[in-house]
């Protein structure tokens, strides 16, 4: 039994529920003819602040590791309010590693999405199998998620590459591995990283050990962190464990999503980027609606 | 007046209510050798056509220039005598009441010569200020004829109907964004079964395209200010971030909104969207967006296109209005028991209570009218109904709610008349109460129809975990024996309670509450529909549990009521309002102006140099300025110092050290203590209470005069703190002043028992008495020799303090 904030308290609601396990975070809301389930798998998250940073209910937040000594840093943990969530699935959109299920009465939807009222994030990786030689696996063991399964057929000479393109966050290691070109990625989400090494205290990589993509973060001779950020994904891990202020400076420029025109969507790009962001992707749309309706009449 | 008082004096009998504890004859005689009293009489009802027929014979033949009744409480019957005293040709305020029923023979009953006693100086104390009574005029004020109705409920809707088709403005206040109230919550009504929506529906229409009915909805109320044909009154628009003018409910924003939430009308079983009405009758068909919620992708914006009725950028309104009426519909609330209650509420699924079964079955609700199991949507074959759940309870709501019996009865026929032998229906009852017209009928249909009923009441239900089956454990009580019945649905008759914002709105009106938390009437058999406050009537389940065709009458008996002082252009309202002697006030000589500062109503204006002044229309008559005033410059008007002093001294005259001398406060306390009477709470006959219309009134110098006539005890009783004096806030003006003079007299070598300050609210019948039995309790173990010793060593002070004011 719980209230629902702006109503009396004399109304229930049959019921709110939070379960966690090992693998899974499940957040539910369960009324006499509709059952909401949100589930967040763990084995998915890293622990980033993007759905926390969107969330229009400030309902999803981001633990913070605690640190033992000696031991390498864990990534942060996400944990989400039921009394605070409305279901709307703006984290189920948004999470660029498809961490997040929302079903309504056992059906997967993003009410949001539906109604178009927000963008999904899109995973673009297109890979060119013609190119593939049959006993390359590089792309497969280049994937830190094990996305990606190759396959070939040793008679034809043909190659399958199948990628779990769901859950994959565009960091383009695959592509940087790659020896052929065959695999073009394009990035989810664009922007500024830079550690400015003089803040850091002596000897911390913390940074280094949540960052969920080999080799964007390494520890260089000289003992300093150094960043490589063609493969960074701009998720923010580094910085929510960072523990001196402004030691890492992270800017998300745009983010890579299927078109849509609402205003919660520019109130997240403004919270995610910056109002500059904003401001550019709307001038980009209004370019392109400008060509679009040239072009109608031109024919 | 030329002529000095000639006061006459009528003891009533009041059938045995008096006269069987009082020995009236005794008070009478007692009366005739008291001074000025020129003429005693007994009567057996003096309220009765000859009781008042021969004040006025005695009046014109005795040349009597006071009367005194000494009978029931002023709270009851002193309007009737002072309009028989005024048709006999004296002014009405030249009479005076003794309350012997109320506050003696009623609390006494075993103790009947201490009663006549007792009696016989309450007759003292009023023959005592009616020798200084003056005569007054009463104040006569326009009236604003427009009424406000607050609650959209079927009780207000019926209201504001009549008020508008009499002709009257109507402004009608609902918090929620519909009115309808609960009515339009219900599939059936009880016992024809019509449809409620649709007999309720057209009013509400009615009302909304009433010429003289202006709806404000999603509206609260801020404050009340003003008395009688003259309310102000603050309203609160809150935004719907919709413009009324522009929505025309059409739903198109609805359909867009990707936000779905608990819908509190549909008990939060089924969802409405972050844009919608809470149902498609709504009424004002006005849509909100719920903030909460809503994530602002606007959608809603491009779906209202041209018509442009969604602006974001709203914010709450605030409106004023002027009415001079004000009728009180807000109705209650439904219990919800709480975590670990024995019926497994919030923790079966199967367990609903009958508010949700309601929107269960009806067709436009969340199951599209199927009653399912909230556990795996089946339909169940075995309901159990249980009665009194929280109402006829000690531990929870002592009252019995009314209408759950007819509701429950009405459920059980309708699930009969869909499923008939599909489905058992059974009901846990302790009684089953069908009083009024059609209701017996009803409960014997549904006994044809086979529903089963049980005597006893249910001391647990358990769950059975496979099948989400409920297990009820429950006494037959008809049989003697324990029984246990597996059912597939409960459904809980869950109590009506008063509403959750009871509280405040009893604050913002200065309405009170009985203990049962609803709000009391002026007379329970006499003034149903009238408050204490003059101009504000109730109306509706606000009152107490009502079925709805109880409500619509009281809703049309408050329109009624209400058109009594609308349909006039003014008002009198009593004269006993401040007046300020100009030559003793010391404004014209320093900067004081305390009285103006205290004044809870602003009504007293001191510019520097000049003499404070009373806006005569705006004092409310407290008092409180006349107990602050250092200089004693001002008298309230028919409860001058001279009349309290006379009262205090009468009733001290003998034997002060075995008495309580009390000052009660007209709206609470006093009335707590005509309740105490009411409901035969015995307790000791020591107290002699003087009436003040607030505990804001009692000067210090009454405490002091008390004492110096050598009062056994002191008493003040008050409205509760915080928000319960009905004068805003004397109460706590006497609070500051009296806990100064406490510690004084401590310090002079008071007992601190001996002075006490109580609230007790005017449902504290219970209270009052248990003070009273206290403090004579307290009394005696002090004894008669402290208590003359302590005083034999205030008095010299006292005198000193009094000599220099020269009193």
């Amino acid at each position: 039994m719980a209230c629902i904030p702006g109503m009396g308290e004399t109304v229930m609601v049959m019921k709110l529920l939070k379960k966690e396990s090992e693998n899974e975070l499940l957040v539910e809301r369960i009324m006499y003819t509709k059952h909401y389930r949100l589930v967040l798998q763990k084995n998915w998250c890293i622990g980033c602040e993007i759905c926390g940073i969107v969330c229009p209910r400030e309902a999803i937040e981001t633990v913070k590791p605690v640190k033992v000594e000696g031991e390498n840093l864990n990534p942060p943990s996400i944990t989400v309010d039921e009394n605070k969530c409305s279901f709307c699935g703006i984290c189920t959109a948004i999470c660029p590693f498809g961490a997040f299920t929302l079903t309504v009465n056992g059906e997967n939807v993003i009410p949001v999405v539906e109604k178009e009222s927000f963008p999904k994030v899109i995973h673009d990786i297109t890979v060119d199998e013609t190119k593939c030689p049959v006993d390359c696996i590089e792309c497969q063991d280049a994937c830190p998620f094990e996305l990606i399964k190759v396959s070939a057929d040793k008679t034809t000479g043909t190659v399958k590459v199948e990628v779990d393109e769901e859950h994959c966050p565009g960091c383009r290691l695959c592509e940087v591995k790659c020896p052929y070109n065959a695999v073009t990625v394009r990035k989810i989400v664009s922007g500024f990283i830079k550690i400015n090494t003089d803040k850091c205290p002596e000897g911390c990589r913390d940074c280094v050990d949540v960052c969920p993509i080999p080799g964007v973060l390494n520890v260089s001779d000289d003992g300093k962190v150094e960043v490589d950020d063609f493969c960074c994904i701009y998720c923010g891990v580094c910085r929510i464990v960072c523990p001196v202020e402004e030691a890492i400076q992270l800017d998300r420029s745009s983010v890579l999503h299927t078109p849509v025109r609402s205003g919660a969507w520019n109130k997240a790009l403004e919270k995610l980027t910056s109002t500059k962001g904003v401001t550019k992707e709307l001038r980009s749309k209004l370019t392109a609606k400008v060509r679009e309706t040239v072009r109608r009449r031109v024919g | 007046m030329s002529q000095g008082p000639r006061i006459g004096v009528f003891v009533c009998h009041c059938g045995l209510n008096i006269a069987g504890v009082v020995d009236v004859e005794a008070v009478t005689e007692y009366a005739r050798t008291l001074p000025d009293v020129v003429y005693a009489v007994h009567n057996r009802y003096t309220c009765s056509d000859p009781g008042q027929e021969e004040i006025r014979k005695a009046i014109k033949e005795h040349n009597l220039n006071r009367v005194v009744v000494a009978a029931c409480s002023p709270r009851m019957h002193e309007f009737t005598f002072r309009r028989t005293v005024s048709e006999a040709g004296l002014n009405p305020y030249l009479f005076e009441m003794a309350n012997i029923r109320e506050h003696c023979s009623w609390c006494h009953p075993s103790t009947p010569e201490a009663a006549t006693e007792k009696a016989k100086d309450i007759v003292k104390m009023a023959v005592a200020k009616a020798r200084l009574l003056g005569p007054l005029e009463p104040i006569e004020v326009p009236v604003t004829n427009k009424a406000l109705v607050l609650g959209g409920g079927i009780a207000g809707i019926n209201a504001a109907l009549d008020l508008a088709e009499m002709g009257f403005k109507v402004y009608m206040v609902e918090k929620k964004e519909s009115i309808g109230g609960h009515m339009a919550q219900l599939d059936k009504t009880f016992p024809t079964l019509d449809c409620s929506i649709c007999i309720e529906g057209p009013k509400m229409v009615d009302v909304s395209r009433h010429p003289n009915i202006e709806i404000f909805s999603f509206t609260d109320v801020l404050s009340v200010e003003g008395f009688v044909g003259n309310f102000k009154v603050k309203l609160r628009k809150n935004a719907r971030y919709v413009i009324e003018e522009n929505c025309t409910g059409c739903g198109e924003c609805r359909d867009v909104c990707p936000i779905e939430y608990p819908n509190e009308w549909d008990m939060n079983m089924g969802v409405r969207k972050a844009i919608s009405v809470p149902f498609d009758q709504a009424v004002p068909l006005i849509y909100r967006i719920n903030k909460d919620y809503c994530i602002e992708c606007y959608k809603c914006v491009d779906a209202c296109g041209d018509r442009q009725a969604i602006d974001f950028s709203r914010e709450p309104e605030e409106v004023e209005l002027e009415v001079g009426t004000i009728i009180v519909t807000t109705g209650y609330d439904i219990y919800l028991p709480e975590e670990g209650n024995v019926y497994g509420y919030g923790k079966y699924s199967n367990v609903i209570t009958s508010l949700e079964f309601e929107r269960l079955i009806l067709a436009a609700g969340p199951t599209g009218g199927h009653v399912i199991r909230a556990s795996d949507g089946k339909r169940p074959k075995v309901v159990a109904f249980i009665q009194c759940v929280g109402s006829r309870d000690i531990n929870k709501y002592p009252y019995c709610s009314g209408f759950c019996c007819m509701y429950t009865l009405k459920h059980a026929i309708q699930l009969k008349e869909h499923y008939g032998q599909d489905v058992e229906v059974y009901i846990f009852y302790m009684d089953v109460r069908s009083n009024f017209k059609g209701y017996e009928e009803f409960y014997m249909r549904a006994r044809e129809m086979g529903v089963n009923f049980v005597r006893g009441r249910v001391s647990r239900i358990l769950e059975v975990p496979e099948n989400k089956n409920l297990i009820i454990r429950a006494e037959d009580t008809l049989l003697g024996e324990p029984i246990e019945l597996e059912a597939e649905m409960v459904v809980l008759a869950t109590a009506a309670k008063a509403c959750d914002d009871a509280a405040e709105v009893s604050r913002i009106l200065n309405i009170t509450r009985g203990t049962d938390g609803f709000f009391m009437e002026s007379h329970p058999k006499l003034k149903p529909i009238d408050t204490p406050v003059d101009g504000i009537f109730l109306a509706g389940a606000c009152q107490g549990p009502k079925d709805i065709p109880y409500s619509v009458s009281q809703g049309s008996g408050a329109a009624a009521r209400a058109a009594t002082i609308l349909s006039k252009p003014s008002v009198k309202i009593e004269p006993i309002v401040s007046v300020v002697d100009p030559e003793k006030c010391r404004n014209t000589r320093v900067k004081c102006g305390i009285c103006a500062r205290k004044c809870p109503y602003g009504a007293i204006r001191a510019e520097p140099g000049k003499p404070a002044e009373v806006i005569a229309a705006m004092c409310h008559g407290c008092g409180t300025c006349v107990a602050e005033c250092p200089a004693d410059a001002i008298t309230q008007m028919h409860f001058t110092d001279a009349q309290v002093f006379a009262q205090i001294e009468a009733a001290l005259e003998n034997n002060p050290e075995d008495k309580i001398m009390g000052f009660c406060c007209n709206w609470c306390s006093y009335a707590g203590a005509d309740l105490a009477g009411t409901s035969r709470f015995e307790y000791p006959p020591n107290l002699r209470v003087v009436r003040v219309m607030c505990s804001g009134r009692v000067d210090r110098d009454f405490v002091l005069e008390a004492f110096r006539k050598g009062a056994g005890m002191v008493l003040i009783g008050a409205c509760h703190l915080p928000y319960d004096c009905h004068y805003i806030d004397g109460n706590w003006k006497m609070k500051a002043r009296m806990e100064a003079l406490a510690k004084m007299l401590e310090k002079l070598g008071l007992t601190p028992d001996r002075f006490r300050v109580e609230y007790i609210s005017a449902a504290e019948g219970v209270k009052f008495a248990e003070v009273i039995r206290d403090m004579a309790a307290k009394m005696k173990e002090i004894g008669k020799e402290r208590i003359k010793a302590e005083n034999a060593k205030l008095k010299p002070f006292i005198d000193r303090m009094f000599a220099r004011k020269g009193r």
